[in-house]
This record gives structure tokens, C-alpha cells and sequence, in this order.
């Protein structure tokens, strides 16, 4: 096999390819009786056409590379510039043409910042009124901008910085933070490996929660209050696929900390995991926690998978919750024939060995949850318009509990569990082009339908 | 390792000789530095005072959590031990991690020394009980120092802080204040952290039934709500897993009624208002902060002999009655005035009263109501502060 | 350094591919396992059909097109291009019957943490006996790999402008 990079050098003198190729053909053709004969021309009429073809695109390219040498002192970074400018999501390809050619005609281009380097951004600006309350509410949710750099074929680099609601400082409640920063290296082309802050692979929006590619002005809230996305730890992380559809995920990650719990905070109420995740900021790291996953895609269309996360969080901490251990686990499916999106998702989690520790809370209001968990199931479907436009109005419906059960509360100090909230949201993504999308959605809440709530929001992604 | 570090120390002492201070134990007290070693004598020395009689642990007694061993509302000083003092004495134990007064961001006064914060330091603290009339007595710097020159341990003064230290009276006083803050932060005998709580935090004691109801009862918000003030969580002074300090080093105003065992309530123009004077005079404009004193640490409030700035309480069970019935049953707190009303919050002029905390849990509540505990979970919290006496052995 | 010459080189030819150490199939692998019968593949220009549909010349000076034969007989027709993933560009050979059908999709090289389902022989197989009359579009007759939205999207509207092309150019 001929390395496809001499192949392409060669290519680049198409007119001796063509020659050559024409050279050959011609002995054959002395030996082959009429008929033969006949069709023998007609391929020589074509591959003349197509000399001519080269010809003309030969030509095409010199003059380019006059233009190329002319600019021989332009940055790298300058050349690539002028791709995205005929090429960037197929709208400018429409702006080249006098009639409109079908859309994405050009390579979608990305921002390359250097040689190997990429720069990626995504935010998303909400808006919602609840329905029973005068506050309404406009955040920059996120902004947060990344980049991608290839060391080597097989080794890369990713990283996202990330602000949350617009300003941070010790006196606002945005948070400014490094979501990832993790190396990773192809051992074979099934398995590769990573290390550093990454995100858990775990149900259907931790890994992938671009404001784009999910539906609803906000994240869906079991995978936020029971799956707590964005999550991530340190550690060191494998993954193993073939050809058929299996993946298969594990590692070895820094996990919770319970001794963060407050238990005069409603922040434990609202994400159980939430509010004792470490995100990699000076993370204790006495226990190690493991995972281990898999998601099948062998049908086209069709993602199956479940993951279970399992770790200490005592972390070494010298307090009544030293042997607590958190345990997840989660089920996913999603499946998109055509333009449908069907996606359902359950997912449940338990602290364990927290006797001792509710014990010490006794009265306070926000006791260790042993279990929560929640489900959610929604259907979306898709129209398809000129211009990489479309629209995708859905519908979600969840369950979920924050603190479905206590252990350890003090006899006559029982706290209540739940709510068992349930949430249906509708709503209408509209894809301007695929990197922009604008949202708009009603979501209803029980049992505190105070924050049932209209929301409006933008988000993009690159 | 150990005599490795033996030797470090004997070199550390050594080099200390000349005079620099700061190193570790040459005063016999292991754990302690050389400044704090005589701080530790300096406040065991009566012969600083006026009398001869009186050294700081006379009212700061180690074995009382260093506060007062009695049950007098105020103690007396002077040369002969009959000028009777003010406030109630404050416990020394846990304010190493006091901080210095300053309004929070949301304006609300925070830390401070004494009572009314009005010491920056530990150090700072130290000055008044040397000078004032009803404590030691010595009136001006340069009595403490003569006495500190004539002491036995006068020697361990010049070694740690210069032979001339003597000539210099401000600073020799000064220093002789540092001595006792290095004393107070360094020995663990003002903060040792080793009450049943602090093992049951540990997660290596188990409280009884009736403890762990009255911990409910103090946590619990809508009960005792003890904890909005004296927090009892890990970390809830802002330090991952710092064990708790039992105050949050703020201020509020309770409202308590006059104590007339304290001679000098017997004048009705005297009014001790905390944060606003009359001993602090940097507020004095502050009328909203009038009759605000500082919450402290309930660690060891079960070896209190009385309660709150003026003494009020000598019991547990009155002073936790107080907070639950201040406001169902006033007429066990306050007297009946000439005119046939009662005189609730008499401690403070009738204009001032607003400034009352009325509308936390368990103050919230109408004359008539039932009080947010009853007698029986009085008992169960009462049977929790106990937990929180040092010194617990499982 | 590689790399360097790959990015000036964007000027002439919008999209030339990355080092190719690590690839699954080399261009030439990616003819034979579309065109097995075949002996010959002959260098085939775009010109024409992107004229005819007015694409940009950098986007087609990024396509390698090639006429198959077996012996004398016209077989198909091979277009290796390169598109964006998210992070990294996508290597992919389309091939074309005679009739202008594609008869298969072969992935080059991928470099992507995610998405290398588009490797799967189900997901390509999709595309196989669609023309450019089909809608080859993800959502509609091409399946999204959830998790890979732009790498499906993009190889998907690849293919169909490759089907346009070669439509455009020898029909």
C-alpha cells in the first residue's frame, strides 16, 4: 500500500497521472476487436475530457499558487483564515454564488488558533419568568471558551474555561472554573486513554452539553440535581471500542466529598451530589473512586448505555461520615430515527454509612440523603430547513427526588424526604444554522408549581 | 526523627539567647514558646496587681474554662479587692481564631475582644484589667512594669526580649500583653477540642438519646435555633472541617433584664449598652447597636457560674428559659414598673427598645403563645451544652 | 513542522489532509475496498460540476476524484475529501457506481475524543444506494450518532456534495 501522503504528492501533478494512465490504456487497446474498440474510444473520449478537466484545474492551481507565494510570509494562521471565509457553515458558500447552491456546500471550518491548535467556545444567555413570582431573571448562564491541541496523531490535549453567570468576584455569585484539562493518547485505534480534569462519561448530557445539542433553554433537571453535570473529577480514564457499537468506559477519578456537607444549606436539597463535588479545586484525594461504563450504538440512530460510579467520601477527614461511600448508576437511551429524538434516561444514587453523620445533623434541615434518584423521558422532532436551519419542538417529562430516604435522624426529628418533583417542560429549539440555536420553552413544576416558569434563551457552539 | 528534632530545638534555644525570643520551650513548658512560657507565668502572678492578690486567673480559673469560679454577676478589684467591676467575666477559652472587629459586608458588626469588641488583639485585651480600678489596679504602664522588673521570672523577661527591655516602659508593657496572647494562642488549654461533641463529630462517641434530642432542639430552626448564632457544624466558620466555635462573632441585642446585684445598676443614669458605650466610646452614634454585645462561644457553657454580659443567670436551665419565654411570659423576666406596667427590656432606655431581637426563632413569639421549647426539651438542650464541656474521656 | 506545510498549503487546496501515519486506509486502500474489481483509478476533475453548482474552487481543490475501471470497463467513481469533525478534520472516500449510487462510504482517518462510531460499518452503510437526488441529510435519511452531532453532520453533508458533484460533473 502506497502512503497516501506520496499518493497525494503525486496528485499533484495530475497531468502526469493522467498521461501515464492514458499510456498504459493505449497497447491494450490495439489488441480488442471492434466492438471493443468502440467502447475503448468512448472511455479515451472521457479521459481526454477528463485531461482537459485537469488542465483546467491545473491551471486553477497556478494561480493560486502565484497568490500562495505572494503572500509566502503569511502566517499559518492567516491562511486558514480564508477557508472559513468561503466555508464557514455553508451560509457563505451561498453568498459566493449568484443562485443559491444546496446549503453546506462547503467544508465546515473550525478556528484554528495555531499549527495544531483549536480554539472552541459554547455560551448560552437565559431568560425565565416564574409563573408565580415577579422575579424574572436574565443570566449569561455560561460562557466558556476551549481549546483543542493535537501534540502528535495519536496524543492531544483539550481544556474549557469556563465563567458562570457573567461576573465573578468575591462579592458575586458567578464562579469561574476550569472544566476540563486532560491528555489524551490513541493507543490503538480502539483504545485510547486520558488523564487529568475530564468529564465522567456518564448519561446522555455530562459529555455532551453544549447549549446546541440539547433541548430546553435549561439542562434537564436529573441530570442536574441526581447526575450532577457537569461533573468532573481528576484521575485517569480508559475507553475501548469496536466496529459493531460497543464502547466501554472506566476509570479511576478523584470522587465526593462528604465532609462538605451543610446541612443548614438547601444546596444538599437541590443536588445531593452537587453540593459536595470537588471539580478538581484543591480536591481531597484520600479515596479513590472508579467507573466503569458502556454505551451501544451498533443500530444507527440508536444509544443505549449505563454507567456506575462508585467512591469513599470521607476523604480522610476525621468526622462522623468517614466511611461514607457515594454510589451511581444510570441507564440511557436515546434513539433518533430520521427526525424523531427519543431519549430516556433513569438514574439513581445512594450514600452510604451515614448513620453516625445524620446523627450529628440532627434538627438541621438538610440531613445526607441515602438515595435519590429520578427519570425523564422526551421526544423531539426535527424540521429541516434551507440553511442548516431547523426547528425542534419537544417534549420532556421527569421525576425526581433529592432525598427519596434518611438514615440516622434522631426518633421525633424525622426530616421529610422529597419532594417527588416532576417536571414537564415544552418547548422549541430553532437551529439558526447548526453552531446557533435560539430556545424557548414552558416548564411545569410540582409539587412547587411557584417556579413553573417561561424561559427564553440563545445559545451557540464551536 | 525525635532527637533530630530535640536537637533542632536545643539549637533554636540556644540562638534564642541573644535575645530574638520566639523559640520553643527553654521556660520548662514543653509546646510552648519562650514568650509564651512567660506569658504563662505573667498570668499567674498576682504580685502585678494592686492588691498582691490578684493575677489573671483569678477570674480567668483554667479549671472554670478561664472565667470566673464564682457566682457573683461581676468581681471585684482595686488594691483591696472591693471595687466592683461591671460584666460578668468572659471565658478566655477559644478565641484564637477571634478575629478583629469589622462590619461585615452586609454591615453587620463582627469580632472584636471583650464584650463589646472593642480590643483589636488578645494583646490589646490585656491592657485593662492591668489598669482599671476595679481589677488590678496599677493605674499607669509603668507600675506593671516595675512589678514585672521585680518578678521572679524577670530574668526570662530581659533573656526574651532584651536585656534594656525594663527602660523601655511601653514597650516592656507591651510586650509582657504579647506574652500573654502568645500564651493563650499556643496553649491547648485554651482550646483543647476534646468534649464528647467534639468526639461525636469524630464519629468516635455516641450521644445519648436525650443529648442527641437536645441537639435537634438547638439546630433545629423552628425549635431552639440555637445554632443561627452559636453554629455547631464542621466548617461553619468558613474553614473545611475547622471543628465548630460555637459563635459566628457576632453581636445581638437580648433584651436582658437590669441585674441589680451589680452596684453599679444601683445609679438609674447607668446603662451598659455594649457596642454603643458607655466602656466603648468609638460608636456612641451607633444607636441601632445599643444594647448589642458579643455572642460567645458556648464551648464550656455548662462550667459557666452565671450567664450573659451582666450576669443575669446562674443557671443553665434559667438563661435557656429566658431566650423560649423572654417574650410568651415576660413577667418572669421583668419587673412591674410604679406605674403598673411591666418594664420589659428595662436594661435599656424605653426609646431603645426596638433594637431588641424579636423576630428570630425562638424570640418571635406574642405574649400568651407557647414557648419554642418546653420544659422538658429545655432539659434536652441543656443535657446537649453539656457535651461541650472539655476534657471528655470516653 | 508537518503541519505547517499542511496549513500554508490551505491557500491552493482548501483541505489536504493531516499526517497520515495512523490512518485506517490510505486512499489507494479506500479505492480497492470500494472498488475491488478494479485496476485502475484515474485522477477524474470536479471542475465542471463545481461550476455547474457553483461551489467554491478551494472547497473542490480539497476533493481527490478518481474514475475506476476494470480493464476497459467503467466501474465508479472514488472521492477522497476532508471535512471538520469538531476539533479535527475527518478523512472519508466516497464511492459512486457508474449510475452515479453510492456504494459505499470508507472513513480515513478520524482523530476525534468522540464520535469514531461513524467508523461503524452500520452508521456508513446508510449511505449506500443514496444518490444526489436523496436528501442525505442527518435527521432525515441519515441517522445522528448521539454524542457526534458535527462529525455526523459534517461527513453527511460531505458525502451528499460529493454525490452533487460527481453528479454534476460526468452525467
Amino acid at each position: 500500500m502506497i502512503a497516501a501522503k506520496g499518493f497525494l504528492m503525486h496528485a499533484r501533478h495530475p497531468l502526469a497521472v493522467a498521461l501515464l494512465a492514458l499510456g498504459l490504456a493505449l497497447p491494450r487497446a490495439a489488441l480488442a476487436d471492434e466492438a471493443a474498440l468502440q467502447k475503448r474510444i468512448d472511455a479515451l473520449e472521457a479521459q481526454l475530457r477528463a485531461l482537459q478537466d485537469q488542465l483546467t484545474a491545473i491551471r486553477a492551481d497556478a494561480k493560486s499558487a502565484q497568490a500562495s507565494a505572494a503572500n509566502a510570509q503569511a502566517t499559518a494562521e492567516k491562511a486558514v483564515a480564508a477557508a472559513p471565509q468561503a466555508a464557514a457553515s455553508g451560509t457563505a458558500a451561498v453568498a459566493a454564488g449568484n443562485a443559491a447552491p444546496p446549503a453546506s456546500m462547503a467544508p465546515y471550518a473550525f478556528p484554528q488558533i495555531g499549527p495544531n491548535t483549536v480554539l472552541s467556545s459554547y455560551g448560552e444567555i437565559q431568560y425565565n419568568v416564574p409563573q408565580n413570582s415577579n422575579d424574572a431573571l436574565a443570566d449569561v448562564g455560561r460562557f466558556v471558551i476551549g481549546i483543542a491541541h493535537s501534540f502528535t496523531d495519536r496524543t492531544r490535549m483539550a481544556a474549557e474555561f469556563e465563567v458562570e453567570h457573567a461576573v465573578t468576584s468575591a462579592d458575586d455569585s458567578g464562579e469561574a472554573e476550569v472544566e476540563q484539562a486532560y491528555v489524551e493518547h490513541d493507543f490503538t485505534d480502539h483504545a485510547s486513554g486520558k488523564a487529568g480534569l475530564f468529564l465522567i462519561p456518564v448519561g446522555l448530557l455530562n459529555e455532551h452539553h453544549e447549549p446546541t445539542v440539547y433541548y430546553g433553554v435549561y439542562r434537564n433537571h436529573v441530570e442536574t440535581a441526581i447526575i450532577p453535570t457537569t461533573w468532573r473529577e481528576i484521575g485517569v480514564g480508559g475507553t475501548w471500542h469496536d466496529d459493531t457499537g460497543w464502547t466501554v468506559n472506566a476509570g479511576l477519578t478523584t470522587g465526593f466529598n462528604l465532609s462538605k456537607w451543610d446541612p443548614n444549606s438547601d444546596e444538599g436539597r437541590e443536588s445531593p451530589l452537587g453540593s459536595i463535588h470537588q471539580e478538581g479545586q484543591l480536591a481531597a484525594a484520600k479515596n479513590l473512586s472508579g467507573y466503569a461504563g458502556f454505551n451501544w450504538r451498533g443500530v444507527p440512530g440508536l444509544e443505549a448505555g449505563a454507567t456506575v460510579f462508585y467512591g469513599g467520601a470521607g476523604q480522610g477527614v476525621d468526622f462522623a461520615g468517614k466511611d461514607a461511600k457515594v454510589t451511581l448508576y444510570e441507564g440511557h437511551v436515546r434513539w433518533t430515527p430520521g427526525p424523531w429524538d427519543l431519549a430516556a434516561l433513569y438514574a439513581h444514587g445512594a450514600i452510604s454509612d451515614i448513620g453516625d453523620l445524620n446523627a450529628t445533623f440532627a434538627g438541621a434541615p438538610t440531613p445526607v440523603p441515602a438515595t435519590f434518584d429520578g427519570w425523564y423521558t422526551q421526544a423531539a422532532y426535527k424540521f429541516t430547513f434551507g440553511g442548516g436551519q431547523q426547528l425542534g419542538p419537544f417534549i420532556r417529562y421527569e421525576q425526581y427526588n433529592t432525598a427519596r430516604s434518611y438514615v440516622g435522624l434522631p426518633v421525633g426529628f424525622d426530616v421529610p424526604t422529597g419532594p417527588n418533583n416532576k417536571a414537564t417542560t415544552l418547548g422549541l429549539n430553532y437551529w439558526l444554522t447548526p453552531g446557533v440555536v435560539f430556545k424557548l420553552d414552558y416548564q411545569w413544576l410540582r409539587p412547587d408549581d411557584t417556579q413553573s416558569r417561561f424561559a427564553l434563551g440563545i445559545g451557540y457552539a464551536f | 526523627m525525635w532527637p533530630f528534632v530535640a536537637a533542632l530545638t536545643l539549637s533554636i534555644t540556644l540562638a534564642a539567647c541573644g535575645g530574638g525570643g520566639g523559640g520553643a520551650g527553654s521556660a520548662g513548658d514543653p509546646g510552648l514558646s519562650d514568650r509564651a512560657a512567660l506569658g504563662k507565668k505573667i498570668f499567674f502572678d498576682p504580685s502585678l496587681s494592686a492588691s498582691g492578690r490578684m493575677a489573671c486567673s483569678t477570674c480567668h480559673d483554667p479549671a472554670f474554662a478561664h472565667a470566673q469560679n464564682n457566682a457573683l454577676p461581676v468581681q471585684s478589684g482595686g488594691a483591696g479587692l472591693d471595687v466592683p467591676g461591671f460584666r460578668a467575666v468572659p471565658s478566655l477559652n477559644y478565641l484564637e481564631k477571634n478575629p478583629s472587629f469589622f462590619f461585615d459586608s452586609e454591615g453587620t458588626p463582627t469580632g472584636g475582644f471583650n464584650r463589646d469588641g472593642r480590643a483589636q488583639t488578645l494583646a490589646d485585651q490585656a491592657q485593662r484589667p492591668f489598669l482599671a480600678a476595679h481589677e488590678m489596679a496599677n493605674g499607669t504602664p509603668d507600675v506593671v512594669v516595675q512589678k514585672l522588673a521585680a518578678a521572679a521570672y524577670a530574668d526570662d523577661f530581659r533573656r526574651v526580649f532584651g536585656s534594656a527591655i525594663f527602660a523601655d516602659i511601653d514597650t516592656a508593657f507591651l510586650r509582657a500583653r504579647q506574652a500573654l496572647e502568645a500564651y493563650e494562642r499556643e496553649d491547648p488549654a485554651f482550646h483543647p477540642y476534646d468534649s464528647k461533641y467534639d468526639a461525636f463529630l469524630a464519629g468516635r462517641a455516641t450521644l445519648t438519646a436525650q443529648e442527641i434530642r437536645g441537639l435537634a432542639l438547638y439546630q433545629d430552626p423552628t425549635k431552639g435555633n440555637c445554632s443561627g448564632c452559636h453554629p455547631s457544624a464542621r466548617g461553619s466558620d468558613g474553614t473545611p472541617n475547622s471543628p465548630p466555635l460555637f459563635t459566628d462573632f457576632t453581636y445581638d441585642n437580648l433584651g436582658l433584664p437590669r441585674n441589680m446585684a451589680i452596684p453599679a445598676n444601683a445609679d438609674p443614669a447607668y446603662l451598659d449598652m455594649g457596642l454603643c458605650g458607655p466602656e466603648r466610646t468609638d460608636l456612641a452614634g451607633r444607636r441601632d447597636l445599643c444594647g448589642a454585645f458579643k455572642v460567645p462561644t458556648l464551648r464550656n457553657v455548662a462550667t459557666r457560674k452565671v450567664f450573659f454580659h451582666n450576669g443575669a443567670f446562674s443557671s443553665l436551665k434559667d438563661a435557656l428559659t429566658f431566650y423560649v419565654q423572654r417574650d410568651t411570659n415576660p413577667e418572669k423576666w421583668y419587673p412591674m414598673g410604679s406605674s403598673g406596667a411591666l418594664e420589659k427590656f428595662n436594661d435599656l432606655p424605653p426609646d431603645l427598645a426596638g433594637n431588641v431581637n424579636t423576630t428570630e426563632v425562638p424570640y418571635n413569639r406574642k405574649e400568651g403563645e407557647p414557648p419554642a421549647l418546653t420544659d422538658a426539651e429545655i432539659d434536652d438542650v441543656v443535657a446537649f451544652l453539656q457535651t461541650l464541656t472539655d476534657g471528655y474521656t470516653p | 513542522m508537518k503541519r505547517r506545510r499542511f496549513l500554508s498549503g490551505l491557500a491552493v487546496s482548501a483541505l489536504v489532509p493531516p499526517a497520515f501515519a495512523t490512518d485506517y486506509l490510505s486512499i489507494e486502500g479506500a479505492q480497492k475496498a470500494l472498488f475491488p474489481a478494479a485496476d485502475r483509478f484515474v485522477p477524474l476533475s470536479l471542475a465542471r460540476g463545481a461550476a455547474a453548482l457553483r461551489v467554491p474552487d478551494a472547497r473542490v481543490a480539497a476533493m481527490h476524484a478518481f474514475t475506476a475501471y476494470a480493464g476497459d470497463q467503467l466501474v465508479g467513481y472514488v472521492v477522497a475529501d476532508a471535512v471538520i469533525g469538531k476539533f479535527e478534520l475527518i478523512g472519508y472516500a466516497v464511492g459512486l457506481t457508474p449510475e452515479r449510487t453510492i456504494n459505499g462510504l470508507e472513513i480515513l482517518w478520524y482523530r476525534e475524543s468522540h464520535g469514531y462510531e461513524i467508523r461503524q460499518p452500520a452508521w456508513r452503510a446508510q449511505f449506500t444506494g443514496k444518490t444526489a437526488a436523496s436528501p442525505l441529510r442527518v435527521g432525515s435519511d441519515i441517522a445522528n450518532i448521539s454524542g457526534a452531532t458535527l462529525s455526523t453532520t459534517h461527513v453527511t453533508d460531505g458525502v451528499r456534495l460529493v454525490a452533487q458533484l460527481v453528479q454534476a460533473t460526468t452525467a
